[in-house]
């Protein structure tokens, strides 16, 4: 088992929530005595990563994705199941297990607010004890993959939020660790910089052979960087394994939104009809139909706007949930 | 004018919900409030003591009664006004009271005397303990008890007023707390906070004189505690309408510079 | 030495964070001096009209406003930013990072946030203690010294320890700041000396909110007028209360990481 990098069997997370119902009488009752509900968060996960692996945890929001991350980061206790990292037991938060990991969130800072990014990176050298001469080879490695040298010496409040994260993602990477946790890292940036931050991902894998699990609830992440998903949703595990293969199961269709001037024309002829509003219709299509349907609706019908899309991944989890694993 | 009493209407009801939420803040202001006469009134009945009963024209019952009716009167004319327009300031939220077609000093004010709706009954259940524990000796006379209370609202209005145009020096500045605690130093000593003003040396009273502070809450306090001649109450009673009058005026032309100054950056 | 590495490289990012802001010095100095000035005149009205207090002589007085000022400065560098810094990383989801790095949380919680200006505060106390220590001259030796010493260490660990137990409770707790803001509004009280204050209030003061062994207890040290009851107790209580707010940090981590009682 050791030759894993990161081990769960049958993982479970329940959290006790106090429940209360509307009223007067019920909110005096409640003083003196707690209705509480179990919520379980995750409710049976077992999954295993190999070192060097970078797997995509794919879910809607309140899936489980954040609470199985802080599981393995540490922050967080199983109520039951196994669990291991890199040999250990991450919720016994062992200084060398803790030296070993990363964890990066979106959206959420550790570096210093008011001073240059630079002096941020100084601090965890300091926290993780890193000789001189590794921190300044590794600290070059990463300035030139994400062009970080106009910014280190900005303070981080200076800083957009793309750059900001950039600065972000490397100071979680000064102290090489070998296992990244990344939760839901490109959240609120703009495409480019999302782009920009995957692929510095993929990259940093390749050269260092990180392990890399990586929740999101944008699609584009995980395809962009994972051969590897896994799908959860309530609390459970609803598949693990290749990407592609998922792609082709479960996202079959693409979604066609035409802006048309008003909802008499029935187009049902053109597609499955999911919604209509104000003239904008939804129309879903099977892949393959996509450029025929496009160039027959453009043909016929008084286009004011059209676009093509991937169904939303709710939708995908939704029919992955509804129909199971294959 | 019917519609700038329902305004205050309106304001004392938000006030008071809001009052009532942070239930655990209140406690803590009046407890700030009470602890800082309370220190004063024990030293000072300690000095008192150790001078065989009494110091500067006070016995230690006259200093407990008059610690205990500064507690009350400070409470009474108390503003926090200048930190709430930092807070406007800083934040952006300036823009919605320039907004509106009134006045803000009138949902300032409201909102004051609201608060004080409901500190109030702390703050007297506070008084009696502290009479209760420390025997204060008050000489009330009552026809000085009856012109305390214009004295107390003018004093009321002159610190706001004050203090007011104090908070508008946000408009012009981010560091106000290095202005507001020179005015609370000055405001300490000069209306009788730290020891009457009688106690004070020479050149303080003088100061003190000059100063609005003293009769923000020295002059209602004396006057309360039956302290002061009626020469004195008239007299005093036309100094704080004169200084009311001049920080209406400065309250006005300093709402007007702040205005265009804060519209000038674009609020 | 942990703690000190730590608190060195926290110290260099508060120096940095604050030079960003220069203006900060000034400001803060005029203010502390301004806090400074006002103490002091109130002291000279006071001991115009008599010239002991409570047993306690103006020198005596002066000693320990000094105490007063020094302690809290170091309560202003360090304590109560680092406390509220912790606070406000509970209710931000901030504290998540903390917890993943390999150093002991609630070390890396305590010296997290420094701030600079707080030393002038620590300088002017122990300005105003040298000069006070010079007005008493002889009367004060090396075993006066040496107890002050050790006074105010357990003094300064028994308000650190007050607050952690106090910060702890917002793993429970949502607006737990505010009761943060009481120490402060019952500090000013020990401007004066504790013995001062009538029963309940020195109850207070010592066992409610530990205001009385930050300064007036360091201070009896000097001027020696400590017995060895309060010498003992206070060492013994901060002992207690430093072990006290380990476990109960401890059990706070827990709670927040959702481990089973």
């Amino acid at each position: 088992m050791t030759d894993l990098a990161i081990h769960t069997l049958d993982l479970h997370k329940e959290y006790v929530v106090s429940e209360r119902e509307a009223g007067i009488a019920a909110a005096l009752r409640g003083l003196v005595r707690r209705q509480t509900k179990m919520i379980p968060a995750v409710d049976g996960i077992s999954f295993d990563l190999r070192p060097g692996e970078v797997v995509g945890f794919l879910g809607p929001n309140g899936a489980g994705k954040t609470t199985t991350l802080k599981m393995l980061s540490g922050l967080l206790h199983p109520t039951a199941g196994e669990l291991s990292v890199l040999g250990r037991t991450p919720w016994q938060r062992e200084r060398a297990f803790l030296q070993q990991i990363t964890l990066v969130m979106g959206q959420r800072n550790q570096l210093v607010w008011d001073i240059p990014a630079i002096d941020s990176f100084e601090l965890n050298r300091s926290i993780y004890r890193l000789s001189p001469a590794d921190y300044h080879h590794t600290l070059d490695e990463l300035t030139e993959l994400l062009d970080l040298a106009p910014l280190l010496h900005k303070p981080v409040r200076n800083l957009s939020l793309g750059e900001r994260m950039k600065c972000e993602v490397a100071a979680a990477l000064l102290h090489r660790p070998q296992v990244v946790f990344l939760d839901e890292p490109t959240i609120g940036l703009d495409v480019t910089m999302q782009r920009r931050i995957r692929s510095f991902i993929a990259e940093y894998n390749r050269r260092n052979e990180a392990t890399v699990l990586l929740t999101s609830h944008y699609m584009a992440d995980v395809e962009a960087l994972c051969r590897r998903v896994i799908v959860i949703h309530h609390g459970r595990l609803l598949y693990d394994g290749d990407l592609s293969a998922l792609l082709r199961s479960f996202t079959a269709d693409k979604t066609i939104v035409v802006q048309l001037g008003d909802c008499s024309n029935d187009l049902s002829a053109y597609g499955e009809v999911v919604s209509c509003d104000e003239g904008t219709v939804t129309l879903r299509v099977p892949k393959g139909e996509t450029a025929r349907v496009t160039s027959r609706l453009l043909a016929d019908l008084p286009v004011i706007d059209l676009t093509v899309e991937d169904p939303p991944i709710e939708e995908v989890i939704e029919r992955v949930f509804e129909q199971g694993a294959p | 004018m019917s519609g700038l009493i329902d305004l205050y209407l309106q304001q004392f009801k938000t006030t008071l919900a809001a009052m009532l939420q942070y239930r655990a803040a209140l406690v803590i202001w009046l407890i700030g409030q009470i602890l800082e006469p309370l220190i004063y009134l024990v030293v000072w009945t300690v000095v008192s003591q150790t001078q065989g009963g009494s110091v500067g024209g006070f016995t230690t019952g006259e200093f407990a009664a008059y610690f205990i009716g500064l507690m009350l009167v400070n409470h009474l004319t108390y503003t926090w006004i200048m930190y709430e327009y930092e807070y406007r300031v800083r934040h952006g939220s300036l823009s919605f009271a320039l907004l509106r077609p009134v006045h803000p000093i009138h949902s300032d004010i409201a909102d004051n005397v609201s608060s004080k709706v409901v500190s109030l009954p702390g703050m007297f259940l506070a008084a009696v303990v502290l009479g209760l524990l420390f025997r204060p000796t008050f000489h009330f006379v009552p026809w000085a008890v009856a012109a305390a209370v214009p004295a107390l609202v003018m004093a009321f209005l002159l610190r706001f007023f004050i203090e007011w145009c104090l908070a508008l020096a946000a408009f012009w500045m981010t560091r106000v707390n290095a202005v507001n605690q020179t005015y609370f130093a000055a405001m300490l000593f000069l209306s009788g906070q730290v020891a009457p003003v009688a106690l004070l040396p020479g050149w303080i009273q003088t100061t003190a004189a000059v100063l609005p502070f003293r009769w923000m809450i020295a002059f209602p306090l004396e006057l309360l505690l039956g302290r002061l001649t009626p020469i004195q109450t008239m007299e005093g009673f036309a100094i704080q309408g004169a200084w009311i009058g001049l920080g209406w005026i400065s309250m006005r032309i300093v709402w007007r510079a702040g205005v265009r100054a804060y519209a000038a950056v674009g609020g | 030495m942990t703690i000190l590495r730590l608190l060195w490289i926290y110290l260099r990012v508060g120096v940095m964070n604050e030079l960003a802001y220069r203006v900060n010095f000034f400001v803060r100095l005029f203010q502390s001096l301004l806090e400074l000035g006002t103490a002091l005149a109130g002291l000279a009205v006071v001991f115009s009209y008599t010239d002991t207090l409570g047993g306690w002589r103006p020198d005596e007085i002066l000693a320990l406003l000094g105490v007063y000022f020094l302690v809290g400065g170091v309560i202003s560098v360090v304590i109560q930013p680092s406390m509220e810094g912790f606070i406000e990383s509970v209710r931000e989801g901030t504290l998540d990072f903390t917890l993943t790095k390999p150093e002991d949380a609630q070390l890396l919680v305590s010296v997290q946030a420094v701030d600079l200006w707080g030393f002038i505060d620590v300088l002017l106390g122990s300005g105003v203690l040298v000069v006070a220590l010079a007005r008493l001259g002889e009367r004060v030796g090396g075993l006066e010294a040496a107890m002050f010493g050790a006074m105010l260490t357990a003094g300064i660990g028994i308000v650190y320890a007050f607050w952690l137990i106090l910060a702890t409770c917002s793993f429970w707790f949502v607006r737990v700041e505010n009761i943060l803001v009481i120490f402060q509004s019952m500090y000013q009280a020990g401007r004066w000396p504790v013995s001062l204050y009538p029963g309940w209030l020195r109850y207070g003061l010592t066992f409610l909110v530990p205001v009385a062994f930050a300064t007036t207890v360091p201070a009896e040290a000097l001027t020696g007028r400590l017995n060895t009851e309060t010498m003992l107790g206070a060492l013994a209580l901060a002992a207690a209360l430093l072990l006290a707010s380990r476990a109960f940090w401890r059990t706070g981590i827990r709670h927040y990481s959702g481990a089973s009682a």
